[in-house]
């Protein structure tokens, strides 16, 4: 994909220049041109020196525009899904894939899953085991191995 | 517009929110100052010049549309009916009209620069 936006980005700038290239080029032939020929006629043309751009000059150009907008839209990074559970469902399907730039590496701002507090706390104490834990080792005339001799 | 108890029992991630802002923002001023270098070659002046950026930037709009909302919305919609926009912007507007004046400016000093630069 990247290489796909980046190749047609670069032809629009190319065909960009080229037409840059090709009106100034108009524009200067135009106005010595027209100089000399006012010079010949005296007639003063200033003011309509250049106004007609040869109609290949202008197709190019707005070839160009358009093809470099193709290119950025298609370089320019996914969109993500803004409501809560779209994205969540999005994280938890694809994981880190869904979420790459462009080149591969994983975005800075990606979270992970957001429901990972809820998945990763303890489960329930079982008190009644413990209790009896505690008893049997009381019964067995418990003191605690490291604990002060009173 | 949502309102509280909507955005209640649907929450809306911020951070999905800034990025797909900061993506289209980032668009609308690259391709801006792109739209006019096209102006000052093609030597637009006055009311043309601002009807071919606003003609571009829908264009580019509709372009992101068809790229970026299109291939997410079918997606979603296999999974459950209708929800279009809404999966990426709160309202639509925000896509078509969102980068409209951002770019305006960069549109204005490229277009400038150039429509000089070509003349001169």
């Amino acid at each position: 994909m990247t290489w796909i936006s980046k190749s047609v980005t670069g032809l629009g700038l190319l065909f960009l220049a080229h037409a840059c290239y090709s009106a100034h080029e108009h524009s200067a032939l135009h106005s010595t041109s027209t100089a000399a020929l006012s010079s010949i006629a005296s007639h003063s043309t200033t003011a309509s020196n250049v106004t007609s751009l040869p109609i290949d000059i202008s197709i190019e150009t707005v070839v160009a525009v358009f093809v470099i907008c193709v290119g950025l839209v298609l370089g320019s990074p996914e969109l993500r899904p803004i409501q809560w559970r779209v994205w969540a469902g999005k994280i938890e399907r694809e994981g880190e894939k869904g979420f790459m730039s462009s080149d591969g590496t994983v975005d800075k701002d990606y979270v992970g899953n957001p429901f990972r507090v809820l998945e990763s706390r303890p489960g329930f104490i079982d008190i009644r085991k413990q209790r009896k834990e505690f008893a049997e080792w009381v019964r067995e005339g418990g003191v605690a191995v490291g604990a002060p001799k009173s | 517009m949502l309102t509280e108890r909507q955005l209640q029992i649907s929450p809306i991630v911020q951070e999905s929110v800034m990025h797909n802002t900061k993506t289209l923002t980032t668009l609308h001023n690259l391709t801006a100052s792109l739209f006019g270098v096209g102006a000052g070659i093609l030597g637009l002046e006055s009311y043309p010049g601002f009807l071919f950026y606003l003609i571009f930037s829908l264009i580019t709009s509709a372009l992101v549309y068809a790229f970026r909302v299109r291939p997410g919305f079918i997606e979603e919609s296999q999974a459950q009916g209708n929800s279009g926009m809404g999966r990426y912007f709160r309202n639509s507007m925000e896509l078509w009209t969102g980068g409209l004046f951002e770019g305006l400016s960069g549109f204005v000093l490229t277009w400038t620069l150039f429509y000089g630069l070509v003349r001169a």
